[in-house]
């Protein structure tokens, strides 16, 4: 099919499409020219180096059209999981929209600007007209594309120089599909120079929706962003996301993806370390089971000089599994002083479980000290004795081992304490929902 | 006396491999110190893996009853939980596992399987710093993973703490004094000895007589091309620190 044919059902769900409510007309303007670039581009094919190893047929055999606002709201029950323990500023998206009744914004000091990407567009969009802009009518990715035509909501946070967010903000999306649609959600995020937060994302629900999500971050001089995200949606649903992240001069961006949910993820990140002595931790592990897939594909570029990256992400696969890692990390002429770590390190737990691994560096600067690898095994045979000989049945001991690969990457992280504890509480449920079953 | 192990004929292999063990006869009895010793290559180290239930071994013919039981039908974990205790050789590290939370499971585990109550954190410190104490040894193995980065007698001395915790019947000792300097060997001697019991019962496989100078036998045997081929009590043991193997293993 050519691109345009593929992007016809898109376009005509696009003419019906109302937008955001009130939202200004240059915001307007952008959607129909990243929806014109979609046309141009199509869906992505395997045949395209960074999608070889995914597998398209979920999002692409049939269109995903934009799916309605939940009728009757949602039980706040559903909620009550979810939650972090300790006091957040709390924003709730079901179904790609916010619900007010859910979200809580404590008292935000001076300087903090936080609210959903809707009333953002209402009451300020200065903020968002400068963020969205024409990123994603001149990028080559389609669903990114399809993102900015359709987006519907999401959240905002600006913080202005200086300005320091002590509790975690706390964005909770649930898609809950009765059939098949898409929830296109849009977020920015701008930490002025100096200032600091910790922003948590997770997305969770019902029914085969596919949530197809564009975070922008901009990282001031010297401020310092801490991101975890947690995916733990519906075994059948569908979940793309494209973080961008721009980190200037003595700035850090701390990041975390724990992905455990949907039966086909794609996580791309998009970093750049543009200032001298940016630095980027980028950490996360990868649970799959049943015929999951999941595919973790961070682009780092270092383009200053004296920039640190270390990169960890771990993969667990179980049963017919399967995990995609395809990190890069660019170090371009005149970033000298680059020191940047990559590893990725993946369990398998059984026979048909796999994975593709691609670490890669691409280093066009002097001075620097880089190093990558990637690793694939099976449980280590002499610790389940160790552990089976002091006692412990097989499905303990194959858990503990489990656990202690996973959690490593947890503990070696500095999310702080609050998302630290809910990133356990998701992965001993995901580990004790399937202990026999490991 | 009622025996606790009684080994009769017992051959066995690496799966694959040609016999290793070739008629191996031993009973041990309650509350006895068995010392098995022998030349590299005897199947030393086989007989206490396929004791203690090691995957990758298969045993060719013979019996082995513990407590009556056909021991040798038992998963690992089932005869550790029945109270076979192996103090490994070469004890494993495992990253990422803390070595109490470890040890907190597999006591519950074999509390478990004795009907005995589980015991809760609390409970469980309360039992930890007794036997450190009976032991003499510090908590600072305690706080870090499994063996991880542990030198060579740390490592066996959490082996021995290990054995203190879960009181076993039957205690199989893989070479525990290999490696160990004279200090580190005392350490992990006195503690032996002070879990030796009447209803305890330990078999103490080695390469070297001058583990047996710090803990005493009851009975030493002699393995040689996989068969046991002299047995007697500790004199034996002095014989052969004076006079070697070689007219034991070709006699054999």
């Amino acid at each position: 099919m050519t691109p345009l044919a593929e992007a016809a059902p898109h376009l005509d769900a696009f003419r019906a499409h109302p937008g955001i409510e009130g939202e200004p007309g240059r915001l307007t303007l952008d959607r129909t020219e990243a929806l014109r670039r979609f046309a141009e581009l199509g869906y992505p094919s395997r045949r395209q180096e960074a999608w070889r190893f995914t597998n398209l047929r979920p999002l692409t055999a049939v269109p995903i059209l934009p799916a309605p606002a939940l009728a009757g709201g949602l039980d706040p029950e559903r909620l009550a999981p979810l939650l972090a323990a300790g006091p957040t500023h709390r924003l709730v998206l079901v179904n790609g929209r916010l619900a007010p009744e859910l979200s809580r914004i404590g008292v935000l000091p001076p300087g903090v600007w936080l609210g959903s990407t809707a009333e953002a567009a209402r009451r300020r969009p200065d903020l968002l007209e400068t963020a969205f802009g024409d990123s994603d009518a001149s990028g080559a990715q389609p669903f990114a594309s399809l993102n900015a035509a359709f987006y519907t909501d999401g959240f905002v946070l600006v913080l202005e120089p200086g300005a320091v967010l002590a509790e975690p903000v706390e964005i909770i999306h649930i898609a809950d599909a009765e059939r098949p649609g898409a929830f296109h959600l849009r977020n920015l995020v701008v930490a002025g120079a100096g200032s600091r937060a910790t922003v948590i994302e997770t997305a969770s629900g019902t029914g085969d929706a596919w949530t197809n999500a564009v975070t922008s971050a901009t990282v001031g001089a010297d401020a310092v962003l801490r991101h975890v995200k947690i995916q733990n949606e519906a075994p059948e649903a569908l979940h793309t996301s494209v973080i961008r992240a721009v980190v200037s001069a003595g700035g850090r961006y701390d990041s975390f993806t724990l992905t455990l949910g949907a039966l086909l993820s794609r996580q791309d990140l998009h970093i750049a370390l543009t200032g001298p002595g940016a630095a980027l931790a980028l950490r996360g592990a990868y649970l799959l089971r049943d015929a999951q897939e999941a595919t973790f594909a961070p682009f780092v570029e270092h383009q200053a000089p004296d920039c640190r990256t270390e990169e960890v992400l771990k993969g667990v696969m179980a049963d017919c599994a399967h995990g995609v890692f395809l990190g890069t990390i660019a170090v371009r002429p005149g970033a000298d002083g680059t020191l940047a770590r990559q590893t990725n390190r993946n369990l398998l737990l059984s026979p048909q479980a796999w994975v593709d691994t691609k670490p890669a560096l691409e280093i066009l600067a002097d001075d620097v000290k880089c190093s990558h690898g990637a690793t694939v095994g099976s449980l280590d045979e002499a610790a389940l004795f160790y552990l089976q000989a002091r006692g412990l049945d097989p499905a303990t001991a194959r858990h503990l081992l489990i656990e202690a690969f996973a959690a490593e990457v947890i503990d070696a992280a500095d999310p702080g304490e609050v998302p630290r504890a809910l990133l356990r509480r998701h992965l001993d449920a995901w580990l004790d929902e399937r202990r026999i079953s490991l | 006396m009622t025996k606790l192990l009684e080994i009769h004929d017992l051959h066995a292999r690496i799966a694959g491999g040609r016999d290793i063990l070739k008629g191996i006869d031993l009973t041990v009895a309650p509350g006895e110190v068995h010392a098995i010793m022998g030349p590299n290559g005897a199947g030393k180290s086989t007989l206490s893996s396929v004791l203690a239930g090691k995957p990758g071994y298969e045993v060719t013919g013979g019996s082995a009853l513990y407590d009556g039981r056909d021991l040798l039908n038992l998963a690992a974990d089932e005869r550790a939980r029945a109270g076979l205790f192996l103090a490994f050789q070469y004890p494993v590290e495992i990253p990422g596992v803390n070595n109490m939370y470890f040890l907190r499971a597999a006591l519950n585990a074999v509390r478990r399987e004795r009907g005995a109550p589980e015991l809760d954190a609390s409970q469980f410190l309360k039992a930890v710093k007794e036997k450190l104490a009976l032991l003499d040894i510090g908590d600072d193995l305690l706080r870090r993973a499994v063996n991880v980065g542990f030198s060579g007698g740390e490592k066996k001395r959490n082996e021995i703490f290990q054995m203190a915790m879960l009181e076993p019947r039957l205690a199989i000792l893989d070479e525990t004094d290999s490696g160990l300097d004279i200090d580190a060997l005392r350490v992990v001697s006195n503690g032996v000895n002070r879990l030796r019991d009447p209803q305890r019962s330990i078999v103490m496989i080695t390469h070297y007589q001058r583990l047996l100078d710090y803990i005493e036998p009851d009975y030493v045997h002699v393995l040689s091309e996989g068969r046991i081929v002299a047995s007697g009590d500790k004199s034996l043991a002095a014989d052969l620190e004076r006079r070697g193997y070689a007219h034991l293993v070709s006699a054999a």
